[in-house]
């Protein structure tokens, strides 16, 4: 194994960039799927039949608590990543597990705000309007919950082997699809929320 | 503590901050469709830029080239796959 000392540790070994290179073409086809439900979506936005509109039921508050929620624990897992190029890995942990923290709230407004949903008869089989939507949410959600469980391993994996080309770029790849997933959000909160409120 | 704050990732958490207001004011004030449309592409291509520059490093390595004809190929398959969309089922051309 040859090791590049001028690269960051993620970056240390010919493996690791090919690894890092690989998980941006996931993020590549990641794109391409969120663009078909964004499709779909439009398409279907307004056949909202006997159901509730985007206007009648959408919430400024829980989207502006969602919104800073993901995008300060963007902020913090690139902290973190910044702390462990640096090699001091308490202060990596620690911004890790404020991201994940972050993750876990961001998580909770979006069950209640499913749930609010299911009240107010917007479910999933309510209209094509409902059903496109909640697959959509549904979806980043998803993706943020798997993000979750991964970023704990992550976490449990750099506290027992410490910082090695290994568990960096593990971390890195991490730090990756939780900036993509921000990257989503961003777009949710524009063109479904902010879009369906004007 | 300072160096545990870079410049450009805290300059990088403001400017995202200030893109999200910035989208809030199709909400908060009132405007055509086409205006706040506007906004809200502007703001939210800005971001994506932001997040994939600043956070994720994107240009850092020997792999530029390769990760940015990704991104770039990836986001023309999803305006393609989004406007051909809306192109033939909503705006019927």
């Amino acid at each position: 194994m040859k090791i590049d000392n001028s690269l960051p540790l993620e970056y240390s070994t010919e493996e690791n960039s090919l690894k890092i290179l690989g998980f941006w073409i996931f993020l590549g086809a990641e794109i391409m799927l969120f663009a078909t439900l964004f499709a779909t979506y439009f398409t279907l936005e307004n056949r909202t039949g006997s159901g509730p509109t985007g206007a009648e039921i959408f919430q400024i508050t829980p989207v502006l608590f969602e919104t800073l929620l993901l995008l300060t624990s963007s902020f913090t897992v690139g902290l973190g990543i910044h702390a462990m190029r640096i090699g001091n890995k308490k202060a990596m942990i620690s911004f890790f597990s404020i991201t994940l923290l972050l993750g876990l709230a961001f998580l909770g407004v979006e069950v209640f705000e499913f749930v609010t949903y299911v009240h107010e008869g917007a479910t999933l089989q309510t209209s094509a309007f409902t059903a496109a939507l909640l697959t959509t949410l549904g979806t980043h959600g998803a993706h943020v919950t798997l993000g979750f469980f991964w970023g704990l391993f992550i976490i449990l994996q750099v506290k027992k082997r410490g910082l090695t080309p290994q568990t960096t770029n593990k971390a890195f790849i991490f730090s990756l699809y939780w900036h993509f997933l921000d990257v989503v959000w961003i777009f949710i909160f524009s063109f479904i929320y902010l879009k369906g409120m004007m | 503590m300072n160096q545990l704050f870079p410049m450009k990732q805290v300059l990088g958490f403001v400017f995202s901050l200030l893109l999200t207001t910035v989208a809030l004011a199709v909400y908060f004030l009132d405007m055509s469709f086409a205006a706040g449309m506007t906004i809200l592409l502007v703001t939210a291509f800005i971001q994506a830029g932001l997040q994939l520059v600043v956070f994720m490093h994107a240009g850092e390595t020997k792999d530029k080239g390769a990760i940015y004809t990704n991104v770039f190929y990836g986001l023309i398959i999803a305006l393609v796959t989004v406007f051909g969309t809306l192109l033939a089922m909503i705006w019927d051309m």
